[in-house]
């Protein structure tokens, strides 16, 4: 039986080495250290003290350096990590999130130049993908693919603590909000999700089969009405592809954040990071609690899956570029909950796999749905939207809902600012695109 | 003399050396090197400290105040207290205090144009950060006032947040309150210092601010914390920590029992249980630990250990207050306790 990892992983890292090194500029001075703004003058020698040892040798970098260049990344991160959490995540310094990324990068080559195997770099390059902003021409997107295929499927080795997932990262609020004080937890154990209540037939979303972009624009994008798509996303490869295999495949050595808890505004709601193959199997394969890959822009930390969707032509009503398109996953067993809320773009949420049971209600409604008081839950409603509490809240009942089951293959249409509630069904994937 | 030789400061976690990219001491203790006077104060930056030399000007060029970098030592002629950043040092003198950019400062050249400048009144006299009618900032905009009311005798600075000691013992805090830091019970920030009403008719006579949590000392010796627990620094259970510790031993199917008790986020002050019901006599917080100094003269340190600052000899982590054995084993009884961000300093008297 041959070692796990071990030996064929040393085996075969001089070749690695030299394919990681090929994505480095050549010389020591074509490694800039540019950042975009301003950082204390004291991270300064460490980046340049990682930067000699990486090119201290013509070869692969030796046990010292290797060992040195870990200690710093590990400086430079936990410096920087604590830059990042000084603030609320908008006003953190696009510089700092650089030294972050320097510093996961800096870790990835030391591990692979200690040869051993790829597991916690390819953790290091997506933490640096994560919290981090592009250096080097987006260096460790190509790092971690890079080394992806290294990465043997089984034995992954356990994770190194790393201080806890953030909460408010970039994205828009409500998800990044804090845990609130309001909310039970819901019990939801085993496979069995309570059905949807009856579609009341006045609620019920109209739903289209490809309109033209005109007749999409004059009738629901001017005067803001939801509606349902069909036949827009047949041809999308992901409606094949995709499966809990499948991201398995591609994408289960991958660290991505997962929301503990049904939903966000619990007490004991929760992030986390983990990888995406430790995610299905404590979260999708087995339900005793829940965790939801929600709101996480995964197609740009892969992007591989992304040739897998395309982008509503309808997107190009809008006057953004298509750039500024926030394209997120929700991905997440049947029972996951995302309270009633408003968002501040145009939304077009496509189902791959699974259904959900969305309500949605005007932004003219607003007063009758109790909002948060607090700023951080300031666009969350404070009402069960499926077990009211018309004591408290007695203007509910005034505010006038739609409805519909989400089917794989749809397209929901959410106007700017309207409100929704969404509960899966049973197991589901769904892409939102935010555009303006 | 025997006197001098007694008064020591050792140093454990993150050296000024590592933090050129440099080898270090190793995570300590390591013994700060003093004059025949010993060192009277120590106030520690991330990158350098400030050391108090006791060396009181006979002759007049010879100061008392020395900032030490990686194998560096500049004498600060003239100055009596620090307040030091990785952007600014501001010092404090006997008619002004002002601020430099850290690299002047640890050039020693301090005949620049200062970043900052107040002149003060002679008398009275409160220690630094507190300045008279408000409190100094080792950055931007480097002096805030205080309303008229706030009487403080103490005041220390978190990463975004403010604790000040008024004079009847009552404790106020402001500023940043995402992580809990404030103690009001709450996740919102404050304006305006806000009294920490839970505290109410227990009077403080200490108080401490990490990066992200508070900690008081009542005048009974009771200690409270409040604030981010993500590593512990609160000696409360720690989720992360637990999981370090299932994935080392092996047992991860006791942690999802024990789950309801973590807590990440502890927005009111908790009275923390110190073991043997120890009494406390001072603490000071670094940017995700905590040290406290017992009555007894023995420390006890908890929080984050990675660069060896809760000074167990390991880098460790610990959600458990737990007493430093290594001075007691060597006969050191602590008498002050000085966190920098990854660093704790303490001075001993030597049997």
């Amino acid at each position: 039986m041959a070692a796990p990892g071990g030996a064929e992983g040393a085996s075969e890292s001089p070749a690695l080495w030299a394919e990681v090194r090929a994505l480095l500029p050549r010389t020591e001075e074509g490694l800039t250290l540019a950042l975009s703004d301003e950082v204390e003058d004291c991270v300064l020698p460490l980046l340049r003290r990682a930067r000699a040892l990486l090119y201290g040798t013509a070869d692969r970098p030796g046990a010292a350096a290797a060992a040195g260049l870990e200690r710093l990344s590990d400086v430079l991160r936990d410096y920087s990590w604590e830059k990042l959490n000084a603030g609320p995540w908008r006003e953190i310094g696009k510089g700092w999130r650089q030294v972050y990324a320097y510093g996961c990068l800096f870790g990835a080559l030391a591990e692979v130049a200690a040869g051993r195997p790829p597991v916690r770099a390819v953790r290091l390059c997506d933490l640096g993908l994560l919290m981090g902003a592009a250096v080097l021409d987006n260096v460790l997107a190509r790092l971690v693919r890079a080394l992806q295929p290294h990465v043997l499927r089984a034995g992954t080795a356990p994770a190194p603590r790393e201080p806890p997932w953030r909460p408010g990262l970039p994205g828009a609020a409500p998800r990044g909000a804090e845990p609130a004080r309001e909310g039970e937890r819901p019990c939801l154990r085993g496979r069995l999700q309570p059905p949807h209540p009856a579609l009341r037939p006045e609620e019920v979303i109209p739903h289209l089969h490809c309109p033209s972009l005109e007749h999409f624009r004059d009738n629901y994008l001017i005067p803001q009405r939801p509606v349902v798509l069909e036949g827009v996303m047949d041809h999308w490869p992901c409606m094949k592809k995709w499966s809990v295999d499948y991201f398995c495949r591609v994408a289960g050595c991958r660290t991505v954040p997962v929301e503990l808890g049904a939903r966000y505004t619990d007490e004991e709601w929760s992030q986390q990071l983990m990888t995406v193959s430790d995610f299905i199997s404590q979260y999708i394969m087995d339900e005793n609690s829940v965790g939801y890959l929600a709101q996480h822009q995964l197609f740009d930390q892969i992007p591989e899956l992304k040739e897998d969707i395309s982008i509503p032509d309808y997107c190009c009503l809008g006057e953004g570029e298509e750039d500024d398109i926030t394209i997120n996953a929700w991905f997440g067993p049947g029972g996951t909950i995302s309270p009633l809320h408003q968002d501040p773009q145009q939304n077009f949420l496509a189902q791959v796999f699974g259904r959900k049971y969305i309500r949605l209600c005007s932004p003219q409604d607003s007063e009758n749905l109790y909002p948060h008081e607090s700023q951080i839950l300031h666009n969350t409603s404070q009402v069960d939207v499926e077990d009211p509490d018309l004591a408290k809240f007695p203007n509910f009942t005034k505010a006038a809902f739609q409805s519909c089951i989400l089917m794989p293959g749809q397209i929901l249409f959410i106007p700017v600012k309207y409100w929704h509630y969404v509960r899966s069904l049973e197991l589901s994937f769904s892409v939102s695109f935010w555009w303006s | 003399s025997m006197a001098a030789a007694a008064r020591v400061w050792l140093a454990f976690g993150f050296s000024p050396e590592e933090a050129a990219g440099e080898p270090g001491p190793g995570p300590g203790p390591w013994r700060l090197e003093a004059g025949p006077e010993g060192i009277s104060r120590v106030w520690p930056a991330w990158s350098y400290v400030v050391v108090d030399t006791g060396e009181r000007p006979r002759p007049a060029r010879s100061a008392g105040l020395e900032v030490r970098s990686a194998g560096l030592r500049r004498p600060l002629p003239g100055w009596a207290e620090a307040l030091p950043s990785e952007t600014h040092l501001v010092l404090r003198g006997r008619a002004a205090a002002r601020a430099w950019p850290r690299e002047a400062a640890l050039r020693g050249e301090l005949r620049d144009e200062p970043a900052w400048s107040r002149e003060l009144p002679p008398e009275p006299r409160q220690p630094l950060p507190l300045l008279p009618g408000g409190f100094a900032t080792p950055r931007p905009p480097f002096f805030t006032a205080l309303p008229a009311g706030l009487r403080a005798r103490r005041l220390v600075l978190g990463t975004e947040h403010v604790l000040a000691l008024g004079a009847g013992g009552e404790v106020f805090t402001w500023g940043g309150g995402r992580h809990g830091q404030l103690g009001h019970g709450l996740l919102e920030p404050e304006v305006q210092p806000r009294l920490v009403e839970a505290l109410g008719g227990v009077p403080m006579q200490a108080v401490a601010a990490g990066g992200w949590h508070s900690a008081s000392v009542s005048e009974a010796g009771d200690l409270y914390v409040w604030g981010w627990n993500e590593s512990g620094q609160l000696a409360l259970p720690s989720k992360a920590l637990a999981e370090e510790r299932a994935r080392e031993e092996d047992t991860g199917e006791q942690l999802a029992a024990e789950d309801a008790a973590f807590i990440s986020i502890q927005a009111f002050p908790a009275l923390l249980d110190l073991p043997e019901e120890l009494e406390v006599s001072a603490v000071s917080c670094g940017s995700r630990h905590t040290a406290v100094v017992t009555r007894g003269g023995e420390l006890y340190t908890w929080g984050w250990g990675k660069y060896g600052q809760l000074g167990h000899g390991n880098n460790i982590s610990s959600d458990q207050a737990r007493r430093v054995e290594h001075l007691v084993a060597k006969g050191l009884r602590v008498e002050e306790v000085v966190c920098g961000p990854w660093t704790t300093y303490v001075r001993v008297r030597e049997p």
